[in-house]
């Protein structure tokens, strides 16, 4: 047992309104998410080599085939790579973000070339941009390196990913060249679920009801997802997945997502 | 070395003393080295006065006498005297890990620690690794009671210190590495690739050496030099890097080191996964630290450490790494509270790095047999230097013994 931490923790306990964990606790999860997160990154890495070497080799088919897989490690990582908002622009902007559509100078990244890829059907002129999408990737990875991950960004991203899905993602806007949504999906989900892995015993120490609930709640936006998996291990194609389908999965995100907002408060970290 | 702490303590001195002590500082002279002791002692002195509650411990042969020790919580001080006959180590010990220590206390000498306790019991370790455990007991007192309510907030923390542990996961992954490496040329018998496998695994042990040095036996079957085992360099019990040192470098053979490299490896893998159990409270953090650097100043700036390679100064450059690291996860805290102090541990930092560059040639830092006196001592100097600059962080971010 150690006794600096008890006896801080004993002494500390009544200045600590709503905070029935001991702050040093969270070192331990904090930590592991950054190494989970570099793990996801370092993937992110390779999985871009390849797919801008594919783009600049002009193979267009693998191109297409290795664009949903290589993002999804950004996807799970999110609440991180968000914090740099200059690069989560150049990496994964929509053509939304852009004044200019599709032609703007400054749209860059994975949805520029999922426009050529699926859109115009061609690896012609990407050159430039795969350079950018990889050097970008890289600054990314340095930057995460050397960053000190904000406690409650960490544990407040478990709930930002899955309000995004819901809010805006499932409506499709995210991959609209691609229908590739259903993968980014998937990493929103699992980047969310590691959090809250990562935290479970704290959380099971205080409210055991509240993780059965997430628990459960979990289970049931997997399931909905799994349905649309396909042999190889991938996804179907998201413009496949009627209307009625796409908002049947709005209700089960959305309570996870409230779920997952209590997190901060529940850890002290408000 | 004791007369210093007397003086520095006490009235002020007699003309008579006065002529003594010049005498006395003639002879000072003589010997290299002694400046940076007298500096060290004086700090000590200043230590030991602010201090509260003295207990004194002496150290016999095979025991210390008191071996169970009771004081209230807070600031204290432990002079511990030296009555066997061989430099040892006194250490306090919170489970397996290292609270307060002092290393490398040579016979018939003293020497004071000032340890501020919270309460509870912690275990002993008193001279030799044979000699038994003795106990400590800390008493709560409305004084320590309230300083641990005057901290900053704690989640300030948990960045920095989430932060540390991932840098301590990855240099010692890097460290089973280098284990590896070192085995595998040792089983080849490849005498100069195992030096050069040896230098690595330092450099990266360096790097965290603070928080290892926690990790009390573990710590010792790693890193232990020859002096802590009655039979020295022939004792069997004789193990980890500097037993593979002392053949590498002074016997210049790979022979019989593969049981040696075998059981270190299996050591760096149980430091890791320790290293990734323990929990570092926000104060330890810094200690660990200035207790490293103290270390670097008093005992190891001597060249004892790595006395067969003569790899002190690439050491020291990943000890001052580590510190860096440390420093630039409490920057955001410090400059919070006001950048003077941390100005100050900057220019340390810069300061010791420079003096560090200046014993690099181009094949590398210059082997520490070869390092002028004058070097050594301010190499010393810059080490003390930094501890003070650093323990003044402690002050500002409310870590303080104070």
């Amino acid at each position: 047992m150690n006794k600096t931490r008890l006896a801080l923790l004993l002494t500390l306990a009544p200045l600590l309104a709503n905070a029935a964990v001991d702050p040093l606790t969270l070192v331990q999860p904090v930590s592991d998410y950054k190494i989970y997160v570099t793990e996801k990154v370092d993937q992110l890495v390779s999985d871009t080599e390849q797919f801008t070497n594919a783009v600049k080799k002009g193979d267009l088919a693998r191109a297409k085939a290795l664009y949903a897989t290589t993002r999804v490690n950004y996807e799970a990582v999110e609440p991180i790579a968000e914090l740099f908002s200059d690069l989560d622009a150049a990496i994964d902007s929509r053509v939304d973000d852009h004044e200019k559509g599709v032609e703007a100078d400054d749209f860059t990244g994975f949805h520029r070339l999922e426009y050529a890829l699926f859109d115009k059907n061609t690896t012609d002129g990407q050159g430039p941009i795969a350079d950018k999408l990889i050097a970008d990737v890289k600054d990314l990875q340095g930057r995460i390196a050397t960053l000190t991950f904000p406690p409650e960004k960490v544990v407040g991203g478990a709930a930002a990913l899955l309000e995004e899905v819901a809010a805006t993602k499932v409506s499709g806007e995210e991959d609209r060249y691609s229908h590739t949504d259903l993968y980014d999906f998937q990493g929103n989900i699992d980047g969310a679920q590691k959090i809250f892995e990562l935290f479970r015993t704290h959380l099971e120490s205080q409210d055991k009801a509240f993780v059965a609930k997430v628990d459960k709640n979990f289970a049931t936006v997997n399931t909905l997802l799994a349905k649309y998996k396909t042999k190889d291990g991938g996804f179907q194609s998201y413009d496949k997945v009627a209307e009625r389908d796409r908002k049947a999965m709005v209700g089960p995100v959305n309570t996870l997502a409230e779920d997952l907002s209590t997190l901060r408060g529940k850890l002290g970290l408000n | 070395m004791t007369s210093h702490e007397t003086g520095a303590a006490g009235k002020p001195p007699s003309p008579r003393v006065l002529r003594l002590a010049v005498a006395g500082s003639a002879l000072l002279m003589v010997g290299a080295g002694l400046v940076f002791f007298y500096a060290s002692h004086q700090a000590q002195a200043r230590r030991a006065a602010n201090a509260g509650h003295e207990t004194l411990i002496t150290i016999r042969d095979h025991a210390c006498e008191p071996n169970d020790l009771s004081v209230p919580a807070g600031p204290n001080s432990f002079r511990i005297v030296n009555q066997s006959q061989r430099a040892v180590e006194w250490e306090i010990l919170d489970g397996v890990l290292v609270i307060e220590e002092r290393e490398n206390i040579a016979p018939g000498l003293s020497q004071v620690i000032n340890a501020t306790l919270q309460p509870g019991r912690y275990a002993i370790t008193c001279g030799l690794l044979s000699n038994p455990r003795g106990s400590l007991t800390v008493t709560p007192t409305a004084a320590s009671e309230a300083a641990a309510k005057a901290r900053p907030a704690l989640t300030a923390f948990i960045g920095p210190l989430s932060e540390y542990r991932v840098y301590l996961a990855s240099q010692s992954s890097a460290l089973v590495r280098a284990g590896q490496a070192l085995k595998d040329a040792i089983q080849a018998g490849d005498l100069q690739q195992a030096q050069a496998a040896y230098g690595a695994a330092r450099v990266i042990y360096q790097r965290i050496a603070p928080a290892s040095q926690r990790l009390a036996e573990l710590d010792n079957r790693i890193n232990a030099r020859a002096d802590y085992f009655e039979q020295r360099e022939q004792d069997p019990a004789f193990a980890g890097l500097h037993r593979i040192e002392y053949s590498l470098f002074q016997q210049r053979t790979t022979e019989g080191l593969t049981p040696v490299a075998d059981a270190l490896l299996a050591d760096l893998g149980e430091l890791k996964t320790q290293l990734l159990a323990q929990s570092i409270a926000p104060q330890q953090f810094t200690e660990a630290v200035v207790r490293s650097l103290r270390n670097l100043a008093q005992i190891r700036s001597s060249g004892e450490e790595e006395r067969y390679s003569h790899l002190d100064l690439q050491g020291f450059a990943a000890n001052l790494e580590g510190v860096r690291k440390v420093i630039d996860l409490l920057r955001p805290l410090l400059a919070r509270t006001g950048s003077q102090p941390l100005a100050a541990v900057d220019s340390a930092m810069t300061q010791f790095e420079q003096h560090l560059q200046a014993l690099r040639g181009a094949e590398g830092y210059m082997p520490y047999d070869q390092v002028p006196q004058a070097q050594k001592q301010q190499i010393a100097a810059d080490a003390d230097a930094l501890a003070n600059a650093i323990a003044a962080i402690d002050q500002a971010l409310g870590l303080a013994d104070q």
